[in-house]
């Protein structure tokens, strides 16, 4: 049990860090090329997300290690890169981490061109979808597996690192924004947010919204199609199945639908409302984090509790 | 490779004693809950009740598993650190001085072959007594069984002496893994995929 | 691939500079005594060092010979490997080969597991007494001499006050298979010799394994005739068991287990189970099996011989010329008409009910069609090898039982001819040992070894017409004193656990109990005086072989370490306990425990000139007669051939079909309501039978307890490793367990007015419905609550007996189940 929730924590962690790490990057692309915006005006916004996700990755891989039974010897996990998953995925593990470090790092000390800073970002990113790849792989070549062992396991990945990715993204700007003006109201200032920051934000955030939306409904697909092969997969595909069924299962679902679902569309409203108080669209972009962060959390649970093998 | 070894089960003899098991915890000093070796009992059918009488329309049988040090063996493949390999003789162990723990061949092998040994924190599983075959002997397994089911030695004389099946439900295909594993089925065993049956004892395998 | 053995051996134990005692003493003090309970490495040997790695310091292991003496029915050699003066090995028998007759010796998973039962945390390591209420568990220590004078003085203070009569030497075979060290039958163990140097004890007759099926026998063949052994079935065109499961209850590989595997592969021989569980021994050999309810074969038999009568299939020459009782033209005189077991068949006798199949059918559970094809196969295959295990008999009815399954072979006339049997369990070979050791008991007085808990509680009330008191016509005395060497019969393996601690509570009753033992088992709690015992490996003894079909050996079981903590021999505590009661010349005679063995081992040279020496005896182990007889043994061959100048110790010379014996026993003694003494072997409904359970809602399931796995009874019980290997659940039928919304391994209660335990559930086609099964022999453990979490099937039995041997019905039991 102990291992699952370590590895619950460190995938949930990890994937969304490279959501969203990868959402800014959209956020990012999308505000330069719209014009009007210095790379030092958006970068105020998205920096604070930006260490967000560092300390969420360092979070995640830390907690991946309370997974071995012996860390001492975890030196040695890169020695299999020609055929084992998990080497693999450590190395872009690493390397998303080591990437996005010096990312960040130059980001805070503005080193380089804004150009070379954004080409070290993509490559960044790219290691991360790399890094969310190779995690997907792990499990789904895994014959002796069938809960995991389907076209299932890559997509649901996906999901839940764009899912996630956004919606915390969402909440980080939010999140900025009312420290921000929580910040000028301690030093008595009246506390105002840049109209075209509060643009820049709210545009992401309906995006956002939209993504979320979009993403719950691939969820919601994916779910019964991948219930209906394991019912028809076996012996063991159909006791892996058990797991997912009960109020546990049925949380899971109304969170995600709850969060991304209904608040993505009060999300999308509020967001609509460029005022002057962004208080509810902060609240509501948390909201809706939270819960589907939370139900994705079951999910991963209940996937790593899904692992039963064929045979003996 | 050299020679390849593995093991033969002779499962119209079986009757689920799991000697075997205990022979290899008594040489390897095992833990509570690290088996090396297994015994699954497999049954099912049904029964027919009319009025005051019953027939039945059952079976049941038994299977033993080690390792059957696969010709594909999927643990030696997953494993990042290269903990897990195998020799020349086709037996797979595992290294103690690279080995992290992280469990993932245990998700891999549709025989639960490795078991991740709590107090050391590392994996450990049939070595095919090393030790024993180097000094002439026979496996613990082999030589323990009251039944007398179990052989070793080379898959080739293996195979030419009893044959080639090398799966029967609930064990997965072989060509999953390619077990270096003979077997003489019981009269009731059923091919591999045969829905029909289930693993009596879960918690024990 | 054959192995070879080349271990190095060495007869000096290496001494490393730390005396093994203190060696002992500091790892008690170091981590809780010499307990093995994971896997923990000792003395630093690590996983898979190997033969030939140690870190013991004169380096190399040495192996040693011992055995397992267990009341298996079989007796595996052992070879122990010793690092440091602990066992860190036990390996099998490792001589003879795969054939008939020089098998090897495979230890079973319990064998195996010895060092498990060594190394316990619950071994028992000091004299103790008890403190406080009898089973409390609180205990002072005490010295040994300590322990001979307070045993002395009670024995002695009870002959002077209530006579020899008083002191019962309880059942138990944790030891059976020992010599010296011998724990039954009471005439030969080291307890008995004690009792007999100062005027002997209450002696018990027949055994919780056989108790009614030796009342079978004793009035139907006249005694203990033996059956052809399993490989006879070769010779057989049909075999069939009853209730018989040589491949869990005889598991050795070089017994029986093994017998019958080897015959089955090469004869092909066609086999049929009859029995409520599909056992091992269907699932291995079987080409059928017919389950039935418990406590049914004699209607079953019935059933089968109507359709024989009615279809003219059965044997009716050597029912004329061998038999008495089958038709009324072979009855004895003075009883009156309609009493043969034709005229019970067809419905002519008193009960005025024929036995078709459709009335087995109704009781047994046994389709009726099936009844008549297996009566014409059974009837008409020639010849048939029938076989019945002690499931059968160990019912209320279990007399009956038997007798029925024995009229079966009559009547198909296959006695005593090869392939052929007499119907009792499979018979086999033994080499012809000498016991100079036996001893002879002053006192006659017998009762049934069931009903220590009766003479207990009500001793003078028990005569021999209504309590099966043998040697006298009525106990003077209440059991005042009971010795318990190496059993478990003084609670868990007796029944009605409950009823049986209560009796044993009171001091009042029984007023001491000496225990000695290996362990802090259930009876030992029981104990006034609790002795800790060495193993049989901590000793140098003669073990004698089990049942191997027509193999007969020998093990010399070595000293293979030394005892731990304060334990000794039981010898050595005889020895003393007699020097109290001046008798101590007389039990020794002079001789040490091996003087002993090696006056033992020329005593047997007399009839077994091939018996090695005792120097050689000690390297090899094992020892096989080397012309073990080429075929087995047939019962009745001589009977068969010719009756009048062979006949069998009946009244009537016969086979009684109709016993006469129990046709008077039926008229004089004194039976408890609902008990039947019938002549013929008629189908019994008993209290808590199958017809009561159908009649009944709060207990509607058939309970019974088999043989299991984990356990030789309660012996190796509470192991780690069997315990893992082969846990303790309850049987029970799929429809059964849906009906309770019991899935498999769900916790369940399994209850009835004498008790209630709590276990997982095995939910398994492989058990008749409406009857379920609780392994015997599980440690009782009840809890706060008095529920037993243990699992013991006998918090559920009773301590009623069956009406003639007056034997344990320990599977005659009602019971419910619900998930817990």
């Amino acid at each position: 049990m102990f291992t699952d929730l370590s590895m619950t924590v460190f995938s949930i962690f990890a994937q969304m860090s490279v959501g969203a790490f990868v959402v800014l990057g959209v956020v990012q692309v999308l505000a330069r090329s719209r014009g009007g915006r210095s790379s030092e005006e958006i970068d105020r916004l998205t920096d604070p997300a930006t260490y967000a996700v560092g300390v969420t990755l360092v979070l995640g891989l830390a907690a991946s290690i309370f997974h071995l039974g012996t860390p001492m010897n975890a030196i040695n996990v890169l020695r299999h890169l020609d055929a084992s998953w998990l080497s693999r995925e450590i190395a872009f593990g690493l390397g998303f981490a080591g990437l996005g470090f010096v990312f960040a790092a130059t980001q805070y000390l503005k080193w380089g061109s804004p150009l070379l800073r954004q080409a070290l970002a993509g490559l960044t990113a790219l290691v991360g979808v790399g890094l969310v790849a190779s995690m997907a792989m792990i499990y789904t070549t895994l014959e002796a597996v069938p809960a995991w062992n389907s076209w299932v396991t890559p997509v649901q990945f996906a999901i839940t690192t764009l899912l996630l990715g956004s919606l915390a993204v969402g909440a980080a700007f939010m999140g900025t924004v009312m420290w921000r003006r929580r910040q000028m109201e301690q030093q008595g200032e009246l506390p105002t947010t840049d109209a075209r920051d509060l643009e820049t934000i709210t545009t992401s955030l309906k995006g956002i919204a939209v993504a979320s939306i979009l993403l719950l409904g691939a969820a919601f697909v994916v779910i019964p199609l991948h219930l209906n092969e394991l019912s028809q997969g076996g012996a063991t595909a159909v006791a892996s199945a058990e797991v997912f069924s009960g109020a546990v299962f049925s949380l899971r679902l109304a969170l995600v639908f709850l969060g991304a679902g209904l608040l993505g569309v009060l999300v999308y409203r509020f967001a609509a409302r460029t005022h002057a108080d962004p208080r509810p669209l902060a609240v509501v972009a948390t909201v809706a984090f939270g819960l589907v962060f939370v139900g994705e959390f079951i999910g991963r649970w209940q996937f790593y509790e899904s692992m039963t093998r064929i045979g003996m | 490779m050299a020679v390849t070894l593995g093991f033969y089960f002779d499962q119209t003899l079986c009757n689920g004693c799991k000697a075997c098991q205990i022979a290899c915890k008594d040489k390897h000093d095992t833990a509570i809950g690290v088996n090396w070796r297994r015994v699954a009992e497999y049954s099912g059918g049904t029964w027919q009740i009319t009025g005051d009488t019953f027939s039945p329309n059952i079976f049941a049988n038994y299977l033993t598993m080690a390792c059957n040090h696969c010709d594909d063996a999927v643990c030696v493949d997953v494993c990042p650190t290269t903990a897990m390999h195998q020799r020349e003789d086709g037996v797979v162990v595992v290294d103690d001085d690279l080995c992290v723990g992280c469990r993932y061949c245990e998700w891999s092998c549709p025989y639960s072959a490795p078991q991740y040994d709590a107090e050391t924190g590392r994996m450990s599983k049939c070595d095919l007594c090393t030790d024993y075959r180097e000094a002439g002997l026979d496996p613990a397994c082999v030589a323990a069984c009251p039944s007398r089911a179990l052989d070793w030695g080379p898959i080739d004389e293996l195979r030419e002496q009893y044959g080639d099946v090398a799966g029967i439900a609930p064990l997965p295909d072989p060509s999953v893994t390619r077990p270096n594993l003979v077997i003489r089925p019981h009269h009731s065993a059923e091919p591999v995929g045969a829905a029909t049956g289930a693993i009596t004892n879960p918690r024990e395998v | 691939m054959t192995a070879t053995s080349d271990h190095p051996t060495s007869t000096d134990v290496p001494s490393n500079g730390l005396s093994r005692r203190s060696f002992l003493k500091w790892s008690a003090a170091a981590g809780g005594g010499v307990a093995l309970a994971s896997g923990t490495n000792q003395l630093g040997l690590l996983p898979g060092s190997g033969l030939w790695a140690s870190e013991d310091e004169d380096g190399g292991l040495e192996t040693r010979w011992s055995a397992c003496v267990v009341n298996c029915g079989s007796c595996c050699p052992l070879r122990m490997q010793v690092a440091g003066g602990r066992v860190v090995r036990v390996l099998p028998d490792d001589t003879g080969d795969d054939e008939l007759g020089s098998q090897q010796i495979r230890a079973c998973v319990r064998g195996l597991s010895y060092r498990q039962r060594m190394y316990s945390p619950d071994r028992l390591k000091v004299p103790m007494k008890r403190v406080g209420k009898r089973g409390a568990g609180e205990w002072e220590e005490i010295s040994w001499e300590q322990a001979y004078d307070e045993i002395a003085e009670a024995v002695q203070r009870i002959i002077d006050e209530y006579g020899n009569e008083a002191i019962y030497l309880n059942y138990g075979t944790g030891t059976i298979r020992g010599t010296i060290a011998k724990s039954w039958p009471p005439a030969i163990t080291p307890i008995a010799r004690l009792m007999n140097t100062v005027g002997g004890y209450l002696n018990h007759y027949a055994d919780y394994s056989t108790a009614q099926i030796q009342g079978a026998v004793a009035y139907h063949y006249g005694g203990w005739i033996g059956a052809n052994s399993l490989d006879d079935a070769k010779s057989a065109n049909l075999q069939v068991l009853f209730g018989n499961n040589p491949l869990e209850t005889r598991m050795s590989g070089g017994g029986e287990a093994f017998v019958t595997q080897r015959t089955r592969e090469q004869s092909k021989v066609r086999t049929i189970v009859i029995d409520p569980r599909y056992s091992e021994t269907a699932l291995g050999v079987a080409d059928e099996w017919v389950p039935l309810r418990p406590g049914t074969d004699a209607a079953l038999v019935a059933g089968m011989a109507h359709v024989m009568v009615s279809e003219d299939l059965h044997d009716q020459e050597f029912l004329d010329s061998h038999c008495q009782g089958f038709d009324e033209d072979h009855m004895p005189e003075d009883v009156p008409e309609g009493s043969s077991y034709v005229a019970y068949l067809m419905g002519e006798g008193p009960d005025g009910v024929e036995k078709t199949p459709e009335w087995a059918a109704s009781i047994t559970g046994v389709p009726a069609d099936t009844i008549v094809r297996l009566a014409r196969e059974i009837a008409t295959t020639k010849p048939t090898y029938i076989n019945q295990g002690w499931g059968p008999q160990r019912h209320a009815n279990g007399e009956n039982q038997a007798r029925a399954i024995f009229t079966l072979v009559a009547m198909t006339g296959n006695i005593g001819i090869r392939g052929g049997s007499t119907g009792e369990r499979e018979g086999s070979y033994g080499l012809p040992m000498a016991n100079p050791y036996a001893s002879e008991n002053p006192v006659e007085t017998s009762i049934p070894v069931f009903a220590w808990t009766d003479a207990v509680e009500k001793g003078p009330e028990m005569t021999a017409t209504n309590a099966g008191v043998q040697g006298a016509d009525r106990l003077e005395v209440p059991i005042k004193m009971i010795w318990n060497y190496a059993g478990n019969a003084l609670t868990n393996q007796h029944g009605d656990i409950n009823r049986t601690i209560e009796l044993l509570e009171d001091d009042s009753k029984c007023e001491m109990i000496v225990v000695i033992d290996t362990r802090m088992t259930v009876s030992a709690r029981y104990a006034d005086i609790l002795l800790p015992d060495a193993m049989n490996a901590e000793q140098l003894d003669l073990v004698a072989q089990g049942s191997a079909g027509n193999m007969g050996y020998t093990i010399l079981g070595d000293q293979v370490v030394e005892p731990p903590f304060e334990c000794k021999t039981v010898y050595e505590m005889c020895s003393e306990i007699a020097k109290r009661l001046g008798t101590e010349e007389d039990f020794t005679e002079g001789r040490t425990q091996e003087e002993w063995v090696r006056h033992i081992l020329d005593a047997s040279r007399e009839d077994i000139p091939d018996l090695p020496s005792f120097e050689e005896l000690k390297e090899m182990g094992v020892w096989r007669d080397p012309n073990p007889p080429e075929v087995g043994y047939v019962p009745l061959e001589d009977f068969r051939a010719d009756p009048e100048e062979h006949p069998l110790p009946t009244p009537s010379g016969k086979i009684e079909i109709f016993s006469t014996e129990l046709w008077e026993m039926a008229e004089t003694w004194e039976l408890p309501e609902g008990d039947r003494i019938t002549a013929l072997p008629e189908h019994l409904d008993t209290w808590e039978g199958p017809a009561e359970a159908r009649e009944r809602d709060d207990h509607p399931l058939q309970c019974i307890g088999h043989h299991y796995k984990q356990r030789t009874h309660s012996t190796y019980g509470n192991l780690p490793w069997l315990e893992e290997a082969h846990p303790q659940i309850v049987w029970m039928n799929p429809v059964d367990a849906e009906e309770r919304g019991i899935g498999n391994d769900d916790t369940v209660e399994v209850f009835n007015e004498r008790g209630r335990i709590r276990l997982p559930a095995r939910v398994t086609v492989r058990i008749a419905p409406g009857v379920v099964s609780v392994p015997q022999g599980a440690w009782f453990t009840p809890n706060e609550q008095g529920v037993d979490v243990g699992g013991s099937v006998n918090t559920l039995t009773s301590w009623r007996q069956s009406p003639i041997h007056k034997g344990n019905a320990q599977h005659t039991t009602l019971v419910q189940i619900a998930r817990a």
